[in-house]
């Protein structure tokens, strides 16, 4: 999947949780800080991010520094698929 | 020069028969990660976005405890918000910090970690000072232990059994009080259970930890997608550990007047007392804080007290004593949902008994709440006070408002960026009237301390 892809499935699953529209993301915007997710937040995002790309994601795989952007979160979708496909 | 106020005295006396005991506060918020050690709930990511706001938090005891007390923390209060607290007429209790400052496992395992503070709390012991934690775990024991400083708690096991949200939902139906429809689950089989039977009768549902903490450690269902992703997630998790454990409470989402809290206190001799019934206050879903007294008929309140009666007695029972808050709700269709979850330990709302009596005239209202703020920078205390103006004053004639936090205004400024602060406060009026005014005067000065750069 290309970079592009990912950040727009990214997109995809936080409109759904944020309820709101969500396109042309920076990669440098902050999901806490800037978007303002919380913990429970996160793991909706999770949940819809597997829908929008069909990928499974155990939350308890992810830390603090993987959800730091939307730049740093593509780096962590691009990095399980390359595991995925080398396996 | 301190007003007298009754509310931490009688505390006092409720946990140790004696309303001059002197207390060695420990304000260890989320105090139920400890107790959550053994109950996985749903899979999380080892990510704590508040968890330097939570561990300022802990400066709200200033307030609570007496001049005479000992307040612990992992760093020294601002002192500009120090002499503001003196000059409430209240009195700042002494100040016990940390080594350094807290890591993961908070003041409790950053006062394990500081020798010489272990020293000054075995004198302290010695001259019969009590460990007064917000809710007692393994950690606290520990102080105790290391310290000599007798707890004025019970023990963390007590603790830990009854501030499941499992134990809350069995209370509830052994004593016969209304319960919001739902079950309790501790196998993924038994989760997919009730999540498929509570879908099939219809509305969104609600998915807690048995263990989870003010917003945390929930997931809300509002479709069949959404729980089949849920339930596919803890499925695998089940697989991948061997372990299908997930302690959880599933319940109907119910249309709702306003959320309620209240908090009551047992004596070490089983008796009950009411100490307060306050209403969320919400704009747009957003909760916003609590006011007092609740907007509640008599009926409505005789119900909780019998409520009180009854959960008070049991918990007592099971070993429980000290103060208990509740949080309830009424709903739509004006019916009292007393039970949604005990929360066996100080809660926020017991931090401002004190303020509360100090500055809440008969007949007038309160409201506790937190202002949120966007800042470029770390914010002096005077800076805050200067942009309240006369605010800033303690209360006079009925009005005005008490900071009752102020260190989370900068707990998260290591942030590289702008970032979010939150100013604690109570708020006083003559009515709700004035108490809504006070309050949209109170976000316009603070308004101008804000960042003018937007958000994504």
């Amino acid at each position: 999947m290309e970079r592009g892809s990912v950040i727009s499935a990214i997109e995809l699953a936080l409109g759904e949780v944020l309820e709101r529209p969500v396109s042309g993301l920076a990669e440098d915007v902050r999901l806490f800080e800037d978007l303002h997710l919380d913990s429970t937040s996160i793991l909706e995002l999770l949940m819809a991010l597997e829908d929008a790309i069909d990928m499974s994601v155990d939350p308890e795989d992810l830390d603090m520094e993987d959800f730091r952007s939307v730049g740093t979160l593509t780096d962590y979708v691009l990095s399980q698929q390359a595991a995925t496909s080398g396996r | 020069m301190t007003n007298g106020t009754a509310y931490t005295a009688d505390l006092k006396e409720a946990l140790t028969g004696d309303r001059e005991s002197r207390l060695v506060w420990l304000c260890n918020f989320e105090v139920e990660n400890q107790w959550a050690r053994d109950y996985p709930g749903l899979p999380a990511a080892r990510v704590s976005t508040t968890a330097a706001t939570v561990q300022r938090m802990e400066e709200l005891g200033a307030l609570l405890a007496e001049p005479s007390d000992y307040l612990l923390l992992d760093r020294p209060l601002d002192p500009g918000y120090r002499r503001y607290v003196e000059r409430l007429g209240l009195g700042a209790p002494t100040e016990l910090v940390t080594r350094a400052p807290a890591g993961a496992g908070g003041t409790s395992a950053a006062v394990l970690d500081s020798p010489e503070l272990l020293e000054h709390l075995r004198q302290l012991a010695r001259k019969g000072a009590r460990l007064m934690p917000m809710g007692n775990s393994l950690l606290e024991e520990r102080i105790s232990r290391l310290t000599g400083l007798a707890a004025a708690v019970p023990d963390a096991a007590v603790f830990e059994r009854v501030n499941s949200k499992i134990y809350s939902r069995r209370l509830a139906g052994e004593l016969g009080l209304r319960e919001v429809p739902g079950s309790s689950c501790t196998t993924v089989a038994e989760l997919r259970a009730a999540v498929e039977q509570g879908l099939a009768d219809g509305g969104p549902l609600i998915v807690k930890d048995a263990y989870g903490v003010s917003g945390k450690g929930l997931v809300v269902l509002d479709s069949a997608v959404k729980a089949q992703r849920l339930l596919r997630m803890v499925d695998r998790r089940a697989r991948k550990s061997g372990d299908d454990a997930i302690h959880v409470v599933v319940e109907r989402f119910l249309p709702k007047r306003f959320d309620l809290n209240y908090q009551f206190t047992i004596d070490r001799y089983g008796k009950v007392r009411l100490d307060f019934v306050k209403e969320a206050i919400t704009a747009g879903g957003v909760h916003l804080g609590h006011v007092m007294p609740p907007d509640l008929s008599a009926a409505q309140l005789d119900e909780l007290e019998r409520a009180v009666e009854l959960l008070g007695a049991r918990l007592q029972q099971d070993g429980f004593f000290g103060v208990v808050g509740v949080d309830a709700l009424l709903g739509a269709d004006d019916l009292l949902y007393p039970v949604l979850e005990i929360n066996a330990r100080l809660n926020m709302s017991s931090y401002q008994g004190r303020v509360t009596e100090r500055f809440l005239r008969p007949g007038g209202v309160a409201l506790a709440r937190h202002y949120p703020l966007r800042l470029a920078e770390p914010l002096s205390f005077e800076q805050v006070a200067g942009a309240l103006g006369e605010l800033a004053e303690p209360p006079a004639e009925g009005g005005g408002l008490v900071v009752t936090c102020f260190g989370t205004v900068n707990a998260q400024s290591a942030a590289a960026g702008p970032f979010d602060g939150r100013l604690y406060t109570v708020l006083f009026a003559d009515d709700r009237e004035r108490l809504g005014r006070l309050d949209d005067r109170v976000a316009h000065e603070l308004a101008r301390l804000n960042t003018p750069e937007g958000t994504p």
